[in-house]
């Protein structure tokens, strides 16, 4: 049996070593590994899937298990909410037609926009000590695309990095390289919420002179446009200084529920599109690989 | 077992040691997707490192490397960094390996501890990973949980590629 020689393994060594530096750098100041990444998740679905099985059986098990009452009082609940949405859309139709009225009284350009959205399915949801993210259900297939906005019913959770023909990746708000660009939904103080890797916030670029309080809404100011602006994204659960630090730590909780939301909205880019065109400028981030390399309105791949 | 096994070339078993990637592949995912799992030690490097010092007719560095690229792309982190870890870890065992092969089986498990606190080491400078309390215990506690581990999957992998070679 021949076997390599000691200088054979360590020229092997070398030869990885180098290639996986390279393979680093590559991926952290280039785009061009995008595709690699894109591909190596697809190869990897099949894995993840298999991975969920013990989870999914799991689950279809106990929903087999769940009352006939539990499920008339979800529905009977259901039905109440979706009176309510209603309720609330027919409102919201009609202010709709008086913002445009009154922006075409005053001659502003500006428009609502009807977003597209498309329903997801959570089918992963990772919190380890190195990332936090999801993977839906749909991808490239369905024109998903990176970039977009993933929200549930309560608000912002995260959003796309990367896609598969069938699946795509959510970047979590939580991520410690996430960063979002927001407003005090109270006051409209700007400033650029923070994922800290644990299952919270940090509101940064806050003056000490503002005014905020605990309890106070966190939205997305549409800056940057990655975001569409106005969605409720964090609350402000504690508040601090800094001894002469000239801007507050903030603590928040995110409002979406990030690790109990089953199905899931995407919202479209075609806001996003209009945003780019107003503003002539290019947002073309690349995510969570080279968070460095992005402004504070990107994030990191 | 080991000395039976002495007489198996690699190429005898590449099946079985490509099925075994995948499947540690999959317990690594599933590790992934629970964050209470997080004291379970990269089954997939442990794999590399069981076939690197009982099949001496090749480094498995090349694998060791895929691995580490396929594992960035399930954790999200960068590409290659995974890989850096798993080669580096890797050439430190194969340095041993003739020594490790002949070691009974309490004492290679815990010699796969210390590389595996070598590399939860190399793993923090490399990620800085964000650990709450719970975690910070299981995180610093996989090493423990590799030498626990590190028999069964001995013994395992040992039979397995007996009964099929």
């Amino acid at each position: 049996m021949s076997t390599p020689s000691a200088q054979q393994e360590g020229m092997q060594f070398i030869i990885a070593f180098v290639l996986a530096i390279a393979l680093m750098a590559a991926d952290h100041y280039g785009k061009i590994l995008g595709n690699v990444r894109s591909a190596l998740l697809t190869t990897l679905t099949p894995i993840e899937r298999a991975a969920t099985f013990p989870q999914q059986v799991y689950n279809l098990v106990t929903t087999d298990f769940t009352s006939i009452n539990a499920l008339e009082r979800e529905n009977q609940q259901l039905k109440t909410e979706i009176l309510l949405l209603k309720a609330k859309q027919l409102q919201l139709t009609n202010l709709e037609l008086q913002v445009e009225r009154l922006e075409r009284l005053l001659g502003t350009t500006g428009k609502i926009t009807n977003q597209n959205v498309q329903i997801a399915t959570v089918i992963v949801y990772s919190k380890n000590p190195l990332s936090q993210f999801l993977t839906l259900n749909k991808g490239a297939l369905d024109q998903v695309k990176k970039q977009q906005t993933v929200i549930d019913s309560h608000g912002i959770m995260g959003q796309i990095i990367k896609t598969t023909p069938t699946t795509s990746r959510v970047l979590l708000i939580t991520d410690p390289d996430h960063q979002i660009p927001v407003r005090i939904q109270r006051t409209g103080q700007r400033g650029i919420l923070n994922g800290t890797g644990h299952d919270n916030v940090q509101l940064n670029f806050i003056p000490v002179n503002s005014e905020v309080k605990v309890g106070d809404i966190i939205e997305s100011s549409g800056l940057g446009g990655v975001f569409p602006a106005g969605y409720p994204v964090a609350q402000i659960v504690q508040i601090d200084t800094l001894g002469d630090n000239p801007y507050f730590k903030i603590s928040a909780t995110p409002v979406a529920k990030l690790n109990q939301s089953h199905k899931v909205l995407i919202i479209s880019q075609e806001e996003q599109d209009n945003w780019q065109n107003d503003f002539d400028f290019d947002f073309d981030f690349d995510l969570k690989a080279n968070p460095e390399k992005n402004n504070p309105i990107g994030k990191g791949e | 077992m080991t000395d039976k096994l002495i007489n198996v070339r690699s190429n005898q078993v590449r099946g079985i040691i490509l099925l075994t990637y995948l499947v540690a592949l999959i317990i690594d995912s599933m590790v992934l997707l629970n964050s209470n799992l997080g004291f379970i030690p990269p089954i997939t490097l442990m794999i590399v490192l069981y076939w690197s010092s009982h099949f001496l007719d090749k480094t498995f560095l090349v694998s060791a490397f895929l691995l580490g690229v396929m594992v960035d792309a399930l954790y999200q982190t960068t590409l290659g960094a995974h890989a850096l870890l798993y080669i580096i870890i890797l050439f430190i065992m194969m340095r041993q390996r003739l020594q490790f092969r002949t070691y009974p089986t309490w004492q290679q498990a815990f010699i796969i501890g210390i590389y595996l606190m070598i590399y939860q080491v190399l793993n923090t400078v490399f990620f800085s990973p964000v650990l709450d309390n719970g975690q910070f215990v299981f995180y610093w506690s996989m090493p423990a949980a590799a030498i626990l581990i590190w028999p069964s999957i001995s013994a395992l992998l040992n039979r397995t590629a007996l009964n099929n070679s």
